[in-house]
């Protein structure tokens, strides 16, 4: 498994076509831990997250043939992940738990209050977005990604998204101006 | 559609996000990043329950495969190259094969080439404690551990998606590889013979008909 950590995307796909499907580990377990946080962010949601990305592994393994270029299985996977996650949210529209912004254990009362409290304006605050600016935003803001990168994994121009990330940002800065 | 060689450098900073120069905006700008960051740092994540579900599906899915590359393998033509002594070993074969084929065609199977529609149909069963759940059919001569169901951990449903011919199936869910349960959701259930009743299911060429 180490060994086969290390391989390279296309690598895997082409051993998981030609029947190795045990290599298919390798690459859910690689964009399960990259890509969490951005389905939990994009669902509202750890469980529904958790359901997203289950499902959406699932119909990659299905279609993995129609992956035209297994270099970029990353995108090619983020896309699938991302639709999945607006369909999952549009059906549930549930918001985030308590106990899924759990605030660090060794502050004092006063600041986890203060923490969830803003946790959920934020959780609110991206309630509001459309899908486009709410991948757009996260992927920025909370995932720390470089317009390049984004462009890349969505596939847009990167002009186009600064300005749905900056509208997303000016939304989102309204709801928390109590906060911050 | 922006295009990039018309926006100001100004703009760009604006998009980009990047403060003013007074101390004011920068702090506030550094709160709003912290916020975020703090947000992001306390969700909670799917772990490797999801990989253990994903490549549990995957695998049986390539059961399947096997069998379907067997079934393609076996209905498409074939390029092979015949020496006299294979060719005569070929002609007494096929004679072989189609003495059977054409007693069980009399019998009443269906041919090879039969054109019924077939529908992809979900299955769904709410069954939150079980362990596992597997459906079991007239469609697959009510083999209990043929169909694998796969359950979403959020919401305790037990889902399945199978191709099934037009025409009227029964079929049941069996629970924890013992227990038989029709489906609380079928229009009709019918008596099994063996006193529980089947779920029915009906498919039409253009999807479920009833269910």
């Amino acid at each position: 498994m180490t060994e086969r950590a290390n391989l390279p995307d296309q690598v895997l796909v082409r051993h998981v076509l030609s029947g190795n499907v045990e290599d298919y580990a390798v690459l859910v377990e690689r964009y399960r831990t990259q890509l969490a946080r951005y389905a939990v962010s994009l669902c509202g949601d750890s469980d529904i997250a958790a359901d997203a990305m289950q499902e959406s592994f699932v119909r990659a393994f299905d279609s993995l043939a129609s992956c035209r270029d297994p270099a970029k299985f990353r995108s090619w996977f983020t896309r699938i992940l991302t639709n999945q996650c607006h369909n999952m949210r549009t059906r549930t529209r549930t918001h985030v738990a308590l106990d899924d912004v759990d605030a660090a254990a060794n502050e004092s009362a006063d600041t986890r209050l203060t923490s969830n409290e803003i946790g959920r304006a934020i959780e609110e605050a991206l309630d509001t977005l459309t899908p486009e600016q709410r991948e757009a935003f996260v992927l920025k803001h909370i995932e720390g990604y470089s317009y390049s990168e984004m462009a890349g994994l969505l596939d847009s121009a990167v002009d186009a998204l600064k300005m749905r990330v900056y509208r997303a940002r000016e939304i989102v800065k309204e709801r928390l101006q109590d906060f911050v | 559609m922006i295009d990039g060689s018309h926006i100001s450098p100004d703009v760009h900073r604006l998009l980009d996000g990047e403060p003013g120069g007074s101390p004011e905006d920068r702090a506030a700008a550094d709160r709003f990043q912290t916020a975020l960051d703090t947000y992001g740092a306390a969700l909670r994540l799917p772990g490797r329950d999801v990989d253990i579900a994903v490549m549990t599906a995957v695998r049986r899915r390539r059961g399947r495969a096997r069998s379907g590359m067997f079934w393609r393998w076996l209905v498409q033509p074939q390029a092979v190259q015949l020496r006299p002594a294979m060719a005569a070993a070929a002609i007494i074969a096929a004679l072989a094969v189609g003495i059977v084929v054409r007693q069980a065609t009399l019998g009443g199977s269906p041919g090879v080439g039969s054109e019924t529609p077939v529908m992809l149909v979900r299955f769904e069963l709410a069954a939150p404690r079980a362990q596992t759940v597997s459906l079991a059919g007239s469609f697959n001569d009510w083999s209990a551990g043929e169909e694998d169901m796969v359950k979403s951990p959020a919401t305790g449903l037990w889902t399945i998606t199978v191709p099934l011919p037009s025409g009227e199936h029964q079929y049941m869910f069996v629970v924890d590889g013992e227990q038989w349960v029709p489906d609380p959701n079928a229009h009709a259930q019918v008596d099994d013979g063996f006193g529980q009743s089947n779920s029915v299911i009906v498919v039409g060429p253009r999807g479920v008909v009833r269910s």
